[in-house]
């Protein structure tokens, strides 16, 4: 049985089960198990956004590596950027286990989530999976960076804002490729639509049943981060999305006024 | 004796399959290793096999065989790698493929450098020294890997050399192909 075959259930909901991880590592399964700070530029904190973000790019690097595993019929230069992805997702995982080891932090020190895997895994179409983790995860994963950067460079770490810098680049072209092969995937089988269309749904919905929230309170607390992090309007559009789909998630994020400005910006 | 340029083509689209399982495998893996550090190092690496199966699969078609042209090895020698990929302990899945499948398949990438011509297959020559010098710096990385688990990984020795006389006792592992050259159109 392959990692993406087996299951676990949270909270009610069916999701994949975890993958591997060393037994320093306290795996949580819900985002109130996380550890929170107060004071979000903390030394602690500064460690746990570090800890975290670099479990985040393991799992990135775990579901391109298992698209790669589980689709072996997709097409060859697919496949070539999904190892591409794999080889900078490990990159990632690298630099940031090294800036954590250099402020202090270790592995396991902080306990961990892995649920962009369990969520993601649970599809079974590669064009699914590309709208979850690369079109969804690391297109929202590119906000964020977009403004974390000037945030280590505000408290003077800038080697950390170099990190995440590069990491910003090399998720432009992750989000990229996804965006420009789902449309060749649904292009030539108009059905995976309906499955991406499922995937982002369940997503949606798991995501509310995990936070303890309804559906609408859910997307409330989405679009006020997004309105205090902002919405990565430039790299969003080297990263292939479309006018039309900024000004829609501008939207969503309570940000009308900026969506005709931000899409001609 | 050397090679024809058909078993050329043949040569590389084997090679190429050989590439595309041990990227395979390497992923199918990386969700199921505990260590970080070898989940990363085999991320690396499939990268690094994904670009050799894709030069090798550029490289058949100007052998006049289809781009990205794959054939499966013999059975003796799929059936080893199948064994190796069933691996499930991590010293183990270290010692599979960086003490066993890659000297094996760098020995046979050597094999097939002496078995053709440096002047006419140059545009091979070229692909197969860069995987062999990536092979090196592969192994190189899986060492430094392991010297940072030391102390948490256990390797069993007999049975990585155990594994290493199965694959070296394998000679012949290309499936031979009829007629002279291929057709473009033959299937990939």
């Amino acid at each position: 049985m392959t990692a993406s075959a087996k299951r676990k259930t949270v909270q009610g909901v069916t999701l994949c089960a975890d993958p591997a991880r060393e037994d320093c590592f306290l795996v949580a399964q819900l985002d109130s198990e996380m550890q929170k700070f107060e004071n979000g530029m903390s030394e602690d904190a500064r460690r746990e956004k570090l800890h975290r973000h670099m479990n985040n790019e393991m799992g990135a690097l775990e579901i391109a590596a298992q698209c790669l595993a589980d689709f072996p019929e997709a097409p060859w230069e697919l496949r070539m950027q999904l190892a591409r992805q794999a080889f900078d997702e490990s990159r990632h995982v690298r630099a940031l286990h090294q800036r954590l080891r250099q402020l202090g932090g270790y592995k396991g020190e902080f306990p961990i989530g892995n649920f962009e895997w369990a969520v993601t895994n649970v599809c079974d179409t590669l064009a699914a999976r590309l709208a979850i983790q690369n079109r969804t995860f690391e297109a929202g994963q590119m906000d964020l960076l977009g403004a974390l950067r000037q945030i280590w460079r505000s408290v003077g770490d800038e080697r950390t804002a170099e990190v995440l810098e590069h990491i910003l680049a090399d998720e432009i072209n992750h989000v990229r490729f996804a965006n420009q092969w789902i449309r060749k995937l649904i292009q030539a089988d108009r059905r995976l639509l309906l499955k991406v269309a499922s995937a982002v749904r369940f997503l949606a919905d798991t995501n509310a049943v995990l936070a303890g929230e309804s559906a609408a309170e859910s997307a409330e607390t989405s679009s006020a981060q997004h309105k205090k992090l902002g919405i990565n309007v430039e790299d969003r559009r080297h990263a292939d999305f479309s006018d039309d789909e900024i000004n829609e998630i501008l939207r969503q994020a309570g940000m009308s006024s900026l969506a005709s400005a931000g899409a001609q910006a | 004796m050397g090679l024809i340029l058909r078993e050329k083509a043949e040569h590389l689209a084997t090679f190429r399959w050989l590439e595309v399982y041990l990227m395979e495998t390497l992923a199918g893996w990386v969700p199921t290793t505990r260590e970080m550090e070898v989940k990363v190092l085999m991320g690396r690496h499939i990268w690094d096999a994904a670009q050799h199966a894709d030069a090798l699969g550029k490289r058949t078609f100007e052998l006049r065989a289809p781009l990205h042209y794959t054939l499966p090895p013999l059975p003796l020698h799929l059936n080893m790698m199948n064994e190796l990929a069933a691996v499930e302990d991590t010293a183990g899945r270290l010692q599979a493929v960086y003490d066993v499948i890659l000297p094996g398949l760098a020995a046979r990438y050597q094999q097939y450098l002496r078995n053709s011509d440096p002047l006419l297959d140059e545009p091979s020559f070229r692909v197969i020294e860069g995987i062999l010098n990536d092979y090196a710096r592969m192994r190189k990385e899986s060492e430094e890997v392991r010297a940072e688990l030391r102390e948490t990984l256990v390797f069993d020795a007999e049975r990585a050399q155990r594994w290493s006389r199965q694959e070296n006792a394998i000679n012949d592992f290309v499936v031979q192909g009829s007629g002279s050259t291929l057709a473009r159109e033959a299937s990939a």
